[in-house]
């Protein structure tokens, strides 16, 4: 098909063409791709997107390739072209003699550029592995700092007289405060997007508009300082993910994907239609001899600065790059619309030869993208070089990956080698710390990494579950509180899906009743009474520790979920609940998944009996505590000693006797009424 | 092998860490490295250096146990499998990672001594419990041959 051979960019190209030929044929004036639409509003969304997904891990470990590719690959490419072109201007006659050397290097560096949406929208299709794709397209977004630096300097210095080394070395600072600076003001709304998406949990419908906003602003912000806003743009989405993602609910940060993935698709198409549009419209002015040496030179220079950067950074890499990755980091090198506007941001009155600069950069464009965007899939299937491997990442490989880099880090240290490791160790310290305290909600600021990718899988593995319909089919190898943790959140799924069918939630319904009707037998001989007693007192306490950590179980799966405020009315729920105590927990609208435990309401005690409302795992009850809860299936609460000091953080030896005297408040004072709160982290009442 | 300006280096390293100045560093040369004192593996890396029941360990058996982390050289690459296989080499150093986690020895890593890692790396607020689900879910996913144990060939797999 032709999909398979042409990319898409390329048919998008020739749309454009046909469409801007159809409104030439038609007599009237087609529109031109203006550079301020496409800078400020066709460009961030794609470089938004590939910034949030940025996939950190491997960019951080390249790191020092892609910069050195970015900044000293397109310095030598700039001044290789332009120095050349300069040559090819002053041989090649009176036609080209009056392009002087500025205008020469300025062209070069509009041009030198690898372009982030053009090597986006051809790499995504080839599927080439990770590396490379990362070296490639992270040379293209870095060097922004470097082409923002070098267009504006050889503009300002086309219009002064002379240029004194003075000049030179403010240029070369320059591009120090423009990519530092860009990352700075980027890194700082980003900060402040994560602590805002702290406070979002009772307006969880406009998290996504906060992302989005602050990168444009910070997108905008640097672009008005001159500083590189594809730098800040990015720096802003890579500083917010981890905190926002951790602070969001599930449900925004579904939106924001599609959103992101959206416009950024939107945005794509655009670029290229206009791209052929503003072909057919643009006024040209070719000359064989400057665009096919452009052309020319283009390739050449782009050759030459990856095998000589290479060479270099092969002594410093641990896994080389071989002349087959050489070769598609040369091939890739795509040119694309970031040069075409920024040649039309160019004024005539300075640079009579736009027109001239604009047709060849047309040329350059339409070559590498066409010619070398449809021949990179056969290459590479030529070459055989590794594709991307599409595999979901494991909870193995989560804890082997962690325990690597803890040992690499440790033998690092007895090294006494600071090397990279070790300062990613610092930085994630750092964040533990001090940074995830302000910038993540409540309790989930003390979750280590690993818990919280345990949760996302569980969850993941629960909502694909119940979409698969498959309620019934658990299988047996997961571990029994995966078991218990599936079916409860079958529940709060279903109100987001409320597509399930009747015979399913008939199913839900008999689980839970069965399970309800457990416990309530287990209650019927426990009452007030027996509460008092010291024998029971032991197993009161365990049960307490029980619910405890059952209930940070919950919560702690909960905060995933978005759950609406109000509460179920099923009528096994509503026969069960009669009262609640807030005063010992919190109840909350989701809590109804689990079997409800009440306390027989005929109790002699008080009219108004308070019910102990709340998960209840099975198996709890003031009975003699182990032969009965062997044989429940409960939240997996294997009786041990009541508490051991570390294993959980709210119970702790002393809390034996203030709970139990909570409980004892309980029973005998009715609390008010519940207020259920979506979402909000439980945080136990003091002890 | 290893290289002139490595050895020197590595060297150095050994006599300042030495501080008893005896040639051998003990277990507790190795503790007074602060960073490997809040590592979470601290402890294992440290036993690693020191062979079955000694407590000291010479500049031989240091240089030996960090030249499993060298880079694998390209010319060792090519070197054919009829020698053993060089201290470097990938599966040494997979082996080498292995043997932290197992530390009874017996080629598998058995659910235990999975959660004692985890414990480990994850610190005191997390449940016995929900440790217990990690560690099934990894022993889940990656055995194979279903003894509920992760043999060195399957964690080579991951």
């Amino acid at each position: 098909s032709v999909s398979s051979i042409v990319p898409e960019s390329c048919l998008l190209i020739v749309v454009g063409l046909l469409v801007g030929g159809l409104i030439k044929g038609v007599g009237e004036e087609p529109p031109i791709l203006k550079s301020n639409i496409f800078f400020l509003f066709l460009l961030p969304p794609i470089i938004l997107d590939a910034g949030y997904f940025l996939p950190l891990r491997q960019f951080t470990e390249n790191l020092g390739t892609i910069l050195i590719f970015a900044v000293v690959g397109t310095l030598w490419n700039a001044f290789f072209l332009g120095g050349l072109m300069y040559a090819v201007c002053q041989l090649s006659g009176p036609s080209l003699n009056h392009i002087g050397l500025l205008a020469n290097l300025l062209f070069g560096s509009i041009i030198s550029a690898v372009d982030p949406v053009a090597v986006l929208a051809v790499f995504e299709e080839i599927h080439i592995n990770e590396l490379l794709h990362i070296l490639v397209f992270g040379e293209s977004l870095l060097n922004d700092a470097v082409t923002v630096v070098l267009y504006h300097l050889f503009e300002e210095f086309a219009n002064f007289e002379q240029v004194t080394i003075l000049d030179i070395i403010l240029g070369f600072l320059s591009f120090f405060v423009v990519s530092l600076g860009g990352v700075f003001v980027g890194v700082i709304y980003g900060v402040i997007a994560a602590f805002t998406s702290r406070f979002t949990s009772h307006i969880r419908v406009i998290e996504p508009l906060f992302v989005f906003l602050y990168s444009y602003m910070a997108y905008l912000s640097a672009e008005l300082f001159h500083l590189s806003g594809i730098m800040a743009l990015i720096a802003s989405g890579v500083v917010m993910r981890p905190y926002v993602e951790a602070n969001i609910s599930h449900k925004s940060h579904t939106t924001i994907k599609y959103f992101l993935k959206m416009w950024s698709s939107v945005s794509e198409t655009l670029i290229f239609i206009f791209l052929g549009v503003s072909t057919v419209a643009g006024h040209h002015y070719w000359n064989w001899t400057f665009v096919i040496s452009t052309l020319f030179f283009c390739l050449i220079a782009r050759v030459l600065g990856v095998l000589v950067l290479t060479w270099f950074i092969n002594k410093f890499r641990i896994v080389k790059l071989t002349p087959k990755d050489q070769f598609i980091i040369a091939y890739g090198g795509l040119r694309g619309a970031i040069a075409f506007s920024l040649c039309y941001l160019l004024d005539y009155k300075h640079f009579g030869m736009r027109d001239m600069f604009l047709t060849a950069i047309i040329t350059v464009i339409f070559f590498t993208v066409f010619v070398q965007g449809m021949t990179i899939r056969p290459l590479v299937d030529l070459l055989a070089v590794k594709k991307k491997q599409e595999t979901k990442r494991s909870i193995n490989e989560e804890i082997h990956t962690q325990f690597l880099d803890h040992l690499l880090t440790g033998i690092e240290d007895i090294c006494g080698h600071y090397g990279h490791h070790h300062w990613k160790d610092k930085l994630n310290r750092f964040n533990k710390k001090y940074v995830k305290k302000c910038l993540i909600a409540g309790e989930r600021s003390k979750e280590p990494q690993l818990i919280a990718f345990y949760h996302k899988m569980e969850m993941k593995q629960a909502i694909e579950l119940v979409e698969s319909g498959g309620i019934g089919k658990i299988p047996s190898a997961v571990s029994t509180v995966s078991i218990q943790n599936i079916n409860p959140k079958t529940l709060p799924v279903e109100r987001v899906l409320p597509a399930l069918s009747k015979d399913k939630e008939e199913e839900i319904r008999k689980i839970l009743r069965n399970n309800l009707q457990k416990t309530r037998q287990r209650l019927r001989s426990y009452n007030r009474h027996t509460l008092v007693a010291d024998p029971y007192e032991e197993a009161w306490n365990q049960m307490l520790l029980r619910r405890q950590k059952a209930r940070q179980l919950e919560q702690k799966m909960n905060n995933y979920l978005t759950v609406p405020a109000h509460k179920l009315d099923s009528p096994t729920m509503s026969r069960a609940r009669i009262g609640s105590d807030p005063l010992a927990y919190e109840p909350k609208a989701d809590s109804e998944n689990l079997p409800i435990i009440t306390i027989d309401p005929a109790s002699p005690q008080s009219p108004e009996s308070v019910d102990l409302m709340n998960e209840l795992p099975k198996g709890c009850g003031g009975l003699p505590p182990s032969p009965e809860e062997e044989d429940e299936e409960g939240l997996m609460m294997r009786v041990k000693e009541p508490s051991s000091p570390g294993t959980d953080d709210v119970f702790t030896p002393e809390s034996n006797s203030p709970g139990n005297q909570r409980m004892q408040r309980c029973l005998s004072d009715p609390g008010p009424p519940p207020e259920p709160e979506e979402g909000e982290p439980f945080i136990p009442k003091g002890q | 092998s290893v290289s002139h300006s490595q050895i020197t280096r590595l060297y150095s390293r050994f006599t300042s860490l030495d501080k008893g100045e005896n040639g051998t560093l003990s277990r507790e040369d190795f503790q007074r490295i602060p960073e490997l004192a809040i590592n979470p593996l601290g402890d294992r890396i440290i036993n690693a250096f020191f062979p079955e029941g000694e407590d000291q360990v010479n500049f031989r058996g240091f240089m030996r146990t960090l030249a499993h982390f060298r880079p694998i050289e390209d010319n060792e690459k090519s070197k054919d499998q009829d020698g053993p296989e060089p201290l470097n080499s990938r599966s040494n150093k997979l082996h080498f990672a292995f043997r932290l986690y197992d530390l009874d020895k017996d080629d598998k890593i058995s659910r235990d001594e999975l959660l004692q890692v985890l414990r480990m790396m994850v610190g005191v607020n997390i449940s016995d419990e929900q440790l217990g689900s990690i560690a099934d879910r990894t022993i889940q996913e990656a055995d194979q041959d279903g003894d509920s144990a992760i043999s060195f060939a399957e964690f080579v797999k991951v």
